[in-house]
């Protein structure tokens, strides 16, 4: 056990550091009934990479990052625009449909792509074991900017997320607003399905939020929550992975599966009590 | 909302004729256009070169030593891809109705997508049993054939281990299942298919002391390595050196922190001498481990086509030891 807390120290930390900015976002994302939106736009930085890779660029230079992220920007468009548009279509279509074209836009790319493309598909898989400090530290340094951008304007972005009528009823420009929530959520998201996998980030952003949900009303408590979740989703998950000797991603998902299944046995007693 | 809702039947009606429509044209077009090849052919065959698909581009490569001017090689899978898992386009459909030898590495290699190519093409001539399909390994000593074979291995190949082009002393093998093949399907040049099988097979024999030498000199023979997958048997067989840890010993599942763990601590005090990985997996985690070990890793091509230089089958082995020299070197 003590020998392997080198391996597991920077890849703990990092899932730490996911876990403080997600489980924050997921709230949102919960509350716009966006539930897919992380992979939608985490496939759209793939796509944008795809393309740089077919103006030969190496999936690593930073230019690639830049089309990862201009694509990023073009869905936070996109996303802003289709929510408005309510009662015909549901987002969850739209976020739906922008996650298989993109896909399918990716695997059209690769198909003609030079040498090299086949590297790019990893970006969603994640090698959560690979993770060294200095990952971790980018990752932290960016989840801060983020994160204090979201603490700044926490009124607006709550209210919008929570209840849009009423804030375009203040006079806040959803719109522009929306745009900017999901342009850091891009950010985010982009960074950390790198780190740890699809899997593995679409758990830490539903299963802490959906628990807090369960549990508790006011938006403080839901984060109390949802972050005492996920830090044991990521103690437990690590232990485990290494009692069974299995991959740790996957560990991970299996225990925040868990903890959600004994939140919900456990509510009506909570709740009868 | 009512006359609204009719409107949009009414549109998704005209819209679903318009895709039948089109479905029931190009489906016409294709039976069309695919008896006419039919009647074509037979009086064709004598004359036209031969069309040789085969899965792999190290098979191309020694089909066309084989074959030489009397057939047309193509693959199926790129020198840069895992061919293990190639995603079935109609294009290679079309390449294999029209093929009139189809050569696989077999052993279950292919298995996750060469049989539904080979359905999907309903070309009778080069199905498993006919006289234009060829599978490479048949006259080739196979490595590691289970005795039992279980999931709980992960993906364990149970006709053994298919990576046998690794080892040039195997490329005389697959040349003569490939001049048997083609002997089988154009019989008026079986003699000449002899001859350049026999030229190639001289010239493989001497390629492979000067090889072996060269592996030598650069130091890998006798050496310690880690590989990320158990696909470099034959190769360090080849080559004398002792594989004694893999990455990923599943493959396909991630390795568990105690298995990165007891890898680590056996790199760092059992002489490992070089880690090798193949040049299409994710590179990030035997990086990190090179980096924690100061063991040196080299990502090697797997196979003729995966880099510009690499054209024949000779060229495959002189550029991966040419990058294992590197490595070695650079580590020093």
């Amino acid at each position: 056990m003590i020998e392997l807390l080198p391996f597991l120290l920077w890849p703990f930390l990092g899932l730490l550091c996911i876990a403080g900015i997600h489980v924050y976002l997921g709230l949102h994302v919960v509350e716009r009934e966006v539930i897919f939106v992380d992979l939608s736009l985490a496939q759209l930085a793939v796509l944008g990479a795809a393309v740089a890779s077919l103006w030969g660029l190496d999936p690593h230079d930073p230019p690639t990052y830049l089309a990862a992220l201009g694509f990023t920007v073009v869905g936070a468009v996109v996303f802003s625009i289709t929510r408005s548009e309510r009662g015909r279509v549901p987002q969850e279509a739209i976020i739906g449909i922008v996650y298989a074209v993109a896909s399918a836009a990716t695997i059209l790319i690769l198909n003609n792509a030079p040498h090299g493309a086949e590297h790019i598909r990893d970006v969603l898989v994640g090698q959560l074991l690979a993770v060294e400090a200095r990952d971790v530290r980018r990752l932290a340094l960016l989840y801060l900017v983020l994160g204090a951008l979201h603490f700044w304007w926490r009124k607006k972005l709550l209210l919008i997320s929570r209840d849009p009528d009423a804030a375009r009823a203040q006079g806040v420009n959803v719109k522009r607003w929306d745009f900017l929530f999901y342009l850091t959520f891009g950010l985010t998201v982009t960074a950390s399905v790198e780190f740890g996998g699809v899997l593995v980030v679409f758990s830490y952003l539903i299963v802490p939020s959906v628990v807090a949900a369960l549990l508790a009303e006011r938006i403080g408590a839901r984060l109390a929550i949802g972050w005492i979740v996920a830090t044991l989703a990521s103690v437990l998950g690590m232990l485990a992975s290494v009692w069974l000797s299995a991959p740790p991603g996957a560990s991970v998902v299996c225990v925040f599966g868990a903890l959600l299944l004994l939140t919900a046995l456990a509510r009506p007693l909570v709740a009868r009590t | 909302m009512k006359s609204n809702s009719r409107e949009w039947a009414r549109t998704a009606a005209t819209l679903l004729r318009a895709v039948a429509l089109g479905i029931a044209l190009a489906l016409g077009g294709t039976v069309v256009t695919s008896t006419k090849q039919e009647l074509i052919r037979p009086a064709q065959a004598e004359t036209r070169a031969l069309r040789v698909v085969t899965t792999t581009e190290d098979l191309a490569a020694i089909a066309r030593e084989i074959g030489g001017s009397r057939v047309t090689v193509e693959s199926i899978c790129r020198g840069y891809q895992d061919p293990h898992f190639v995603d079935a386009k109609p294009s290679f459909m079309v390449t294999l109705k029209r093929a009139d030898l189809f050569v696989e590495v077999g052993r279950d290699l292919e298995v996750g997508w060469a049989p539904g190519l080979l359905n999907g093409a309903r070309n009778p001539r080069i199905l498993p049993g006919a006289a234009g399909f060829v599978d490479a390994s048949a006259q080739v000593e196979i490595l590691e054939i289970p005795a039992s074979v279980s999931r709980a291995h992960g993906d364990v190949h149970p006709f053994g281990n298919p990576h046998y082009w690794l080892d040039p002393v195997n490329g005389a093998g697959i040349a003569r299942a490939i001049r048997d093949g083609l002997a089988r399907v154009a019989p008026a040049d079986a003699a000449l298919f002899r001859e350049r099988c026999a030229d190639f097979e001289k010239r493989l024999a001497e390629a492979v002391p000067r090889l072996e030498a060269r592996a030598r000199e650069i130091g890998i023979t006798g050496a310690r390595v880690v590989t990320y997958h158990r696909s470099w048997s034959y190769f360090a067989r080849a080559f004398g050196f002792e594989v004694v840890n893999f990455v990923e010993p599943r493959p396909g599942i991630p390795p568990s922190p105690n298995h990165v763990a007891d890898l680590t601590t056996q790199m760092k005090q059992g002489r490992v001498k070089l880690l090798i990985m193949e040049d299409f997996f994710d590179p990030r985690l035997p990086q990190k481990i090179a980096r924690d070990t100061g063991v040196p890793l080299v990502i090697l091509p797997t196979s003729v086509g995966a880099e510009d230089g690499i054209r024949s089958y000779f060229d495959l082995f002189d550029h991966q030891l040419t990058r294992i020299a590197q490595a070695l070197k650079g580590a020093k």
